[in-house]
Formats: C-alpha cells, structure tokens, sequence
C-alpha cells in the first residue's frame, strides 16, 4: 500500500517525560485522517515533527516516499500546514501575509486572490491581520496552508476556539478541499465528534501511543449494540444465564447483553420469565463513537 | 532563494518603524553636536588645531553608545516580528532551510546598520561643512568613525541576534542588550577584552584596525555558531 505519511518508532522525549513513543503513523493517499486525542496525547508533537519543526528523539518520518530527513525541503513544497494558533504578521494586511508566503513557494501572483476567495476572506483582503477574529485569522491560516496547491495537507486543530458556527463553516470547508485537488488531509482534534463526519481514517493516540488505527467504519464496528435488561432478583438472574453459558455482564442490578442476535435476546428473555423473573426493562444502548474513543483513551489511562 | 527570504524580510519589517529607527539613530548623533556647537562653538574651536578632526572626535563619542543601542534595538524589533503570533513554526515549515532564514534577516540588519552609518558619515559631512571647520575635509576619518565603530560592533550584532532568535522569554536578550548599553557606555573603564567595548575603537596599543578586525572576526564566529544553534533547536 502506498503511504503519504508513514512514521516508523517515530518518539520525542522532553526531559523525562516521553510526549510522543514509538508511534507509527500510517496515512494513505487520499484519505482525511483524523488524528484523535485527548489533550497532551502528543498530537501536535507528532505533527511538528511531520513538518521538520522538532527532530525526533528516535524514529523516521517518511513523507511521499521519501525521507524527511533528507528530503524536507524537496517535501515541504507539497505540504500546506496550520500548527495550533495561526501565525501570522498582525502589522501587515491578509494579502500582504499570503504574499509573503507566497513569494517562497513561488506560486502565481493571483495565488493569493485565489485562496482568499477560498476561505471568503476577499473582502477583507487589503485590511491589517491585527483586527480579525479568531475565526478569520484561522482562515487565513488555511488560506496559507493552501497557497502551494499541497498534496498533503495538515492542520492541527483549525477549529480550536472557535464558535459553533465557525467550527460548522471550517468543517465545510475542509470537506470541500479534498474534491477540489484530491489532496490528503490531516487533522488533529481532542473531539471526535469534531472529525467524525469528515474523516475517513482515524487515528487515536493517547500518551504518545498510537491506540487505533484504521478507517472510521472499523471503528463504527466497535460501537456494538447492546441490550440492558432490569429485573429483580438480578445476581440471581444473571447466575442462571451464566450456568447456561449465556454471557453477560452485572452492573448496578441490571444485566448488560453485548453484541447479541434478536433470537438470543428472545430466547434470554424467555429463560428469565420461566424461571421465575419479573422483567422491568429490556432497553437497547448504543455506544455512540465518542463513547468508544472516550473508553478507549480511559482504558490506557488506567494502564 | 536567498535574494527572495531578503525581499520577504523588507516587506515584513514595513510600518514596523524599523525604518525610521534606522534614520532616527544617525540623526541623534548629529543632533547633539549640533546642539554641543550651538551652545559652545567659539569655546569648541579653541580646543584644537585641527576643528574638523577635533568635530569628528566629538560626534564619534556617543557613536559606539548608538551602535550598540540600535543593534539592540533592531535585532529585538527584528525578532518580536516573528514572535509574536510565533510565526517561527509557520517560516520555518516553509520549503527553505532554517540556515538561509537566518542569514536572510542577518543580511537584513546589516543592511539597516550599514545605510545607518552611511547616514551619519553623510549628516556628520554636511554639518561639518555649515559649521565650516577648514578647507581640507579629512575623510578618511569621516568615513573611520562612522563606520568602524559598527564593524567592531559585530560580535554584539552576533550575539544579539542569537539570543533574541532563540530565546522562548524576550526577557533574556532584552537584558543582555541593556547591560551592554550600559557597558558600552562605560567603555573607559571596561577592560579589552568585552565586546561591548570594541566599537569605541580604544585599546592599550591605540591601534582601531584592530578592533575592527577583531570585530569582523568574533563577529562572523558568533554569526555562525548562532546559526548552527538555530538550526538545531526545536521550534517553539
Ligand atoms: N516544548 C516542550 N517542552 C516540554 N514538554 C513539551 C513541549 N511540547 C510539548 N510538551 C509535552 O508533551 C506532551 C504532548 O504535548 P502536545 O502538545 O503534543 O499534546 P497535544 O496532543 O497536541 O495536546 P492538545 O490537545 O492540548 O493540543 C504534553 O505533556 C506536553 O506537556
Ligand atoms: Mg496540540
């Protein structure tokens, strides 16, 4: 399989302290990975070291196929990024910011106007960076992590701090982009719920350790269906079906029944009203996704 | 490559008054003369033979102080440009190596500082002559005292640069750049061998060339070690 970003043992250590432990990272060509992660996982870390920003303490970074170490130049002409707040020149105006950055790529004149229109901040072009919200300033970001056309493109939480509204219009504007170049993207986010809609691969880290990795339907897999049943006599109840060798779980006087067929759950229910049982509830709980990625990233705290 | 980071370094530091700094410092040399011969001309005449050498050594007392105060000056306005919204992390990921970052905004300062002393050799002429000091201009001294000050000012320009650009707290070299103001202006009583010293040109032979080379030297030498620190640290 062909990898646009492909990290081997990829570790930083600050101190003592290891932010980032032999992680791989693998991202094919063309997805929208989300890179998932409670705060301090190790995310921006890891991304700063994708663009060259921090040396590894161990470990490689491939990018395109080619080495980072050796090739990061010759690579970074094909990568656009946002690292966590936007940087930008708050005495300069948002062409004047782009064009700076443009005069490095070396890409068209009309680049600038291009990306501005893009992120829809054309109107505000020839004004200083000083005065913009939040919100344009990290369009603008965008706008700058655009400008060389990249072919793969990372932005490290682009909806940090933003109101709901902005994070609903950077949302769609990220789900534009990979149509209009067929590029790869990068995002990092502490919310699933930011990503789950966009993304088409995950990866979820936690103490600087790759925990998942694979595409979102996998992950949706994880979020089995179950069934909770309320009866009396519950430890009673739940022994029998254990003598049965029907596999269940007790919590607080209810039974949990995971991943079961309809017919199994007739036919339990049937055993327990046989046996005697007054049955309260039957209800069905579905683990949402931020569900499994909360208990996912809970489990490896508890290690 | 290079030549384009030095344009985007020009357009970076506009309305940032980085520009009228560098027009302002030559200006205040010349300022107090102007206001030394006003108060004082005919008493100043007297001092020596030679008034247009002995109207030089005047304006070339605070030279060195101005120096030093500007090169602190700039390299902090030089380095607050890109920390403050940090945009370190957004030029360094940039397909251009940290080493041609570093040199494009050296070469920038340096620029500033040359134009600056090429200002106060052209202010210290044209009052020199309104003052009408003699016939005979001595300009090699004209052109001595503007600028060899400035090249035995290199290694601060080094060290400030340095420090400013890979410090986290401002603080630092903020500090540095005060003490060496201060010391610059206690040049007298400074031994030899601190740098801050060399721009007034003194030394137990009486010999400036040899601050002037010295400078150059400790100068290039504190220019590349900051460059090589720079390209191994981590960006903020
Ligand atoms: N320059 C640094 N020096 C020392 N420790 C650092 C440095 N940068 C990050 N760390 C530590 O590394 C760990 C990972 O930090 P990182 O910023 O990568 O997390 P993150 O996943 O991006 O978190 P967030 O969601 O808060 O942005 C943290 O414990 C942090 O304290
Ligand atoms: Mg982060």
């Amino acid at each position: 399989m062909e990898y646009i970003v492909e990290t081997r043992k990829l570790t930083k250590r600050f101190g003592k302290e290891f932010a980032v432990s032999d992680l791989a990272m693998k991202i094919p060509k063309g997805e929208i990975y989300g890179f998932l992660g409670p705060n301090g996982a190790g995310k921006t870390t890891t991304i700063r070291m994708l663009l060259g920003l921090m040396q590894p303490t161990a470990g490689s970074v491939r990018i395109f196929g080619s080495d980072l170490k050796k090739d990061r130049i010759n690579i970074l002409k094909k990568v656009g990024s946002l690292v966590e707040n936007p940087s930008y020149y708050p005495h300069l105006t948002a062409a004047e910011n782009l064009e700076v950055l443009r005069k490095i790529y070396g890409t068209e004149k009309n680049r600038v106007n291009e990306v501005l229109e893009i992120v829809r901040l054309s109107d505000v072009a020839n004004k200083k960076v000083k005065g913009f919200s939040l919100g344009m300033k990290q369009r603008l970001g965008i706008a700058a992590a655009l400008l060389n056309r990249p072919e793969l493109l990372i932005l490290d939480e682009p909806t940090n701090g933003l109101d709901p509204s902005g994070i609903i219009e950077i949302r769609n504007l990220i789900k534009r982009l990979p149509s209009i170049y067929g590029m790869t993207i990068v995002i990092s986010s502490h919310l699933l719920s930011e990503i789950d809609q966009i993304a088409t691969t995950v990866g979820i880290v936690s103490k600087g350790k790759m925990i998942f990795q694979d595409s979102i339907d996998v992950m949706r897999t994880f979020s089995k269906q179950s069934v909770v049943v309320k009866v009396n006599e519950s430890e009673k109840a739940w022994r029998s079906l254990m003598a049965k060798g029907i596999q269940g779980e007790l919590h607080d006087g209810k039974i949990l029944l995971v991943d079961k067929t309809d017919q199994e759950i007739a036919a339990i229910i049937r055993n327990l009203v046989q046996n005697g049982h007054d049955i309260y509830r039957v209800e069905e709980d579905k683990r949402s996704l931020e569900d499994i990625f909360l208990q996912m990233t809970a489990e490896e705290e508890r290690v | 490559m290079i030549g384009k980071l030095i344009g985007i370094e020009l357009m970076k530091i506009k309305r940032k008054g980085i520009w009228f700094l560098t027009v302002l410092g030559p200006i205040g040399v010349v300022a107090l003369q102007i206001v030394n011969y006003s108060v004082r001309k005919d008493y100043l005449l007297q001092q020596s033979e030679d008034d247009w050498l002995f109207y030089l050594l005047n304006t070339s007392s605070i030279t060195p102080f101005a120096i030093i105060l500007g090169i602190v000056i700039l390299t902090s306005f030089m380095a607050s440009i890109e920390n403050e919204t940090n945009a370190w992390k957004q030029l360094v990921a940039m397909p251009v190596s940290k080493y041609s970052i570093y040199l494009s905004k050296y070469t920038v300062l340096l620029f500033l500082l040359l134009l600056s002393a090429s200002l106060l050799t052209v202010f210290t002429f044209i009052y020199g002559l309104f003052l009408d000091l003699g016939e005979v201009v001595p300009y090699r001294e004209l052109f001595m005292y503007s600028f060899y000050p400035l090249f035995a000012a290199f290694p601060v320009l080094g060290l400030q640069l340095w420090v400013s650009f890979v410090s986290t707290n401002q603080g630092i070299p903020v500090s540095i750049g005060v003490i060496g103001v201060i010391l610059s202006y206690s040049a007298y009583v400074i031994p030899d061998w601190l740098i801050w010293k060399w721009p007034s040109l003194m030394n137990q032979w009486d010999e400036p060339l040899i601050n002037v080379w010295l400078g150059l030297a400790v100068g290039f030498i504190l220019y590349f070690i900051g460059m090589l620190d720079f390209h191994r640290r981590d960006v903020k």
